[in-house]
């Protein structure tokens, strides 16, 4: 195999691999950057947004309904549980939302086994996508290549979001004086709930996508929660721009990793975030050390 | 110390009246007992939640299984020297991990267990890899003496390790030295003016606290008579802090409660269902949100509080 083709075709699948982290780690940060809440469900909203897309694949038979209905039902449980349990927490330090997220990881994956079983579920690549291309004479499923579009979209689409709509304008107010957001007469309760259903609605549009290519099943969640993590460490916790390079940076370390030093790569990922964080306690774009 | 030595004598007696299987579940308590308090020290006295607990225990499990392995140095020695491994170790990491405070130094902890979880999958001479460390003895000696190989005898050690870790630990709370801790705890910034080093506490802390839970690591691998990877997993990070939560944090005995609470509603809902994970994770949100004091804090509500917490 020839240099240039391979290594054409490794970075777009790093690339497709980072989109796939990048609606985990935006979503993180988003909370984060908002809410001061570090979401320990976050691998597990995940999860669940790929077994809602496989259940509404199974029923409609169309993937694009699934890619729409995931992402709504995982964002209103996300809001509801933020309604429900996390409102009763304000006030208290930001571990007992790590604790309480932690609690619901545990429930959620029971629940997701009892309801789903505990078979990995494999969720058909839509007929539109299910084809290969040939970039430079070498084979490429189109799926990897729509992820990595769709991954550009959706980080543009939040960006926009956030800059140009009133609702982001009132979630970046938040974000800086959510005392002041509220003294000028904006529910700031209805922001949070609504960034943490947004925010896990995320992870569940990254659920669906990344159903058909690892299938949906038990073991997604801790490893999700993890790289997340590791993302949005990398990036500086509440940093959106931050998370769009941990993506990146995590996801051609994972690939080009394991093709040269397959014992070494999942370290190497753990060392890189030490090293940022030895350096740059707050993370690359963090603001607080 | 009237009720230590009464919980002490309670507990020494307790292989004249139980069956086997109960002195099983009985010694893994203690062990868990030791591996919670340990965590005690960080997040109750100096409020450093680690979420990377399980680096402490499976340091001290995969030394303490090489060292029964490939040697013949006897059980309780083994057990000490892991403590002691992973205690040492643990000042690198501290020193690393300490740059950040908050939320951040629980991420950092959480990666360094995650790097050595990585490593451990890798590294088979010394780990075995994902297959793990099989058929660990529980070497006999000192001085010949088989006592400590057998159940009741290695049920002991595990005891005698859990109140000598309790003892050392409570001295330590108590001395200057926990002193300012609690003054870490409740007010860095102030401490830090005071003229105190905090970080070198918290450094000295983080060791004192990887090398009780490395011990209990250290127990576990003769216990079970095999280490793998689970032991170092993020999973098992998260439990122990629900069993420091859930007993108490900032008492040493709760999270000891805690761990024995937890292995007994593990054990009873497994009998009765699969899905044990379900009613924990329940039950472990009903204490964030209604009783952040733990099972000790409920029983002392309504009494004058002690002091010297």
């Amino acid at each position: 195999m020839d240099v240039l083709p391979f290594l054409v075709t490794q970075c777009l699948n790093a690339l497709s691999q980072a989109a796939l982290l990048f609606f985990l780690g935006c979503g993180l940060t988003l909370i984060f950057g908002i809410m001061r809440i570090v979401n320990f469900a976050h691998g597990a909203f995940f999860m669940l947004g790929a077994y809602v897309g496989w259940s509404a694949v199974r029923l409609t038979g169309n993937f694009w309904l699934a890619l729409i209905a995931a992402p709504l039902l995982v964002g209103g449980f996300g809001a509801a549980f933020e309604l429900g349990i996390l409102r009763r927490l304000y006030g208290r330090d930001g571990h007992a939302f790590l604790m309480v997220t932690f609690g619901l990881t545990l429930v959620m994956g029971e629940v997701i086994r009892l309801l789903w079983g505990v078979e990995a579920l494999q969720v058909q690549i839509p007929a539109a996508l299910s084809d290969i291309v040939f970039i430079l004479d070498e084979p490429f499923p189109i799926y990897r290549l729509f992820l990595a579009g769709s991954g550009i979209v959706v980080g543009l689409t939040i960006w926009q979001f956030l800059e140009r709509t009133r609702l982001g304008l009132l979630i970046r107010a938040t974000s800086q004086n959510a005392e002041m957001v509220h003294a000028l007469g904006t529910d700031v309760r209805l922001v949070r709930s609504a960034v943490f259903g947004i925010g896990c609605g995320l992870a569940g549009i990254g659920g669906v996508l990344a159903a058909p290519m690892v299938t949906a099943s038990l073991g997604m969640a801790p490893n999700a929660v993890i790289d997340t993590f590791v993302i949005v460490i990398i990036g500086g916790m509440g940093s959106f721009l931050g998370s769009m390079i941990g993506a990146l940076l995590v996801a051609f370390v994972q690939v080009f990793g394991s093709y040269y030093f397959p014992d070494l790569a999942m370290a190497f990922m753990y060392l890189i975030m030490l090293t940022i964080l030895v350096v740059r306690p707050g993370g690359l774009l963090g603001k607080e050390a | 110390m009237r009720t230590t030595l009464a919980v002490a004598a309670l507990l020494a007696l307790m292989p004249l009246g139980l069956p086997p299987y109960a002195m099983t579940l009985l010694t893994e308590a203690l062990i868990m007992g030791l591996f919670a308090m340990s965590l005690d020290l960080m997040v109750g006295y100096a409020r450093l939640i680690s979420f990377g607990h399980a680096a402490a225990y499976g340091l001290g499990a995969y030394t303490c299984g090489n060292i029964l392995l490939h040697t013949d140095i006897p059980l309780p020695f083994a057990v000490l020297l892991s403590g002691l491994f992973s205690g040492t170790v643990s000042i690198g990491v501290a020193w690393v991990c300490t740059q950040a405070t908050g939320v951040s130094f629980s991420m950092l902890t959480l990666a360094f267990a995650q790097l050595l979880y990585a490593v451990a999958f890798k590294w088979t001479d010394a780990t075995g890899a994902s297959d793990g460390l099989a058929g660990i003895p529980r070497r006999p000696g000192p001085f010949g003496t088989t006592f400590f190989a057998s159940k009741i005898g290695f049920y002991y050690l595990t005891m005698a390790c859990l109140f000598g870790g309790f003892l050392f630990a409570r001295a330590l709370v108590r001395s200057p030295f926990g002193a300012v801790l609690r003054g870490i705890r409740e007010n860095e910034a102030k401490t830090l003016s005071l003229g105190y080093n905090t970080r070198l506490y918290k450094i000295a802390v983080v060791a004192a606290s990887y090398m009780l839970g490395g011990m209990a690591g250290a127990l576990y691998a003769p216990f079970a008579g095999f280490a793998n990877t689970e032991l170092l997993f993020w999973l098992l990070s998260g439990q122990v802090l629900i069993m420091v939560i859930v007993g108490g944090t900032g008492t040493l005995v709760g999270p000891i409660l805690g761990a024995a609470f937890f292995l007994f509603v593990q054990q009873q809902l497994s009998i009765y269902t699969d899905s044990w994970a379900l009613f924990f994770g329940v039950i472990f949100i009903g204490f964030v949100l209604f009783a952040p004091q733990g099972i000790l804090g409920l029983a002392r509500r309504g009494r004058p509080t002690e002091q010297h917490r």
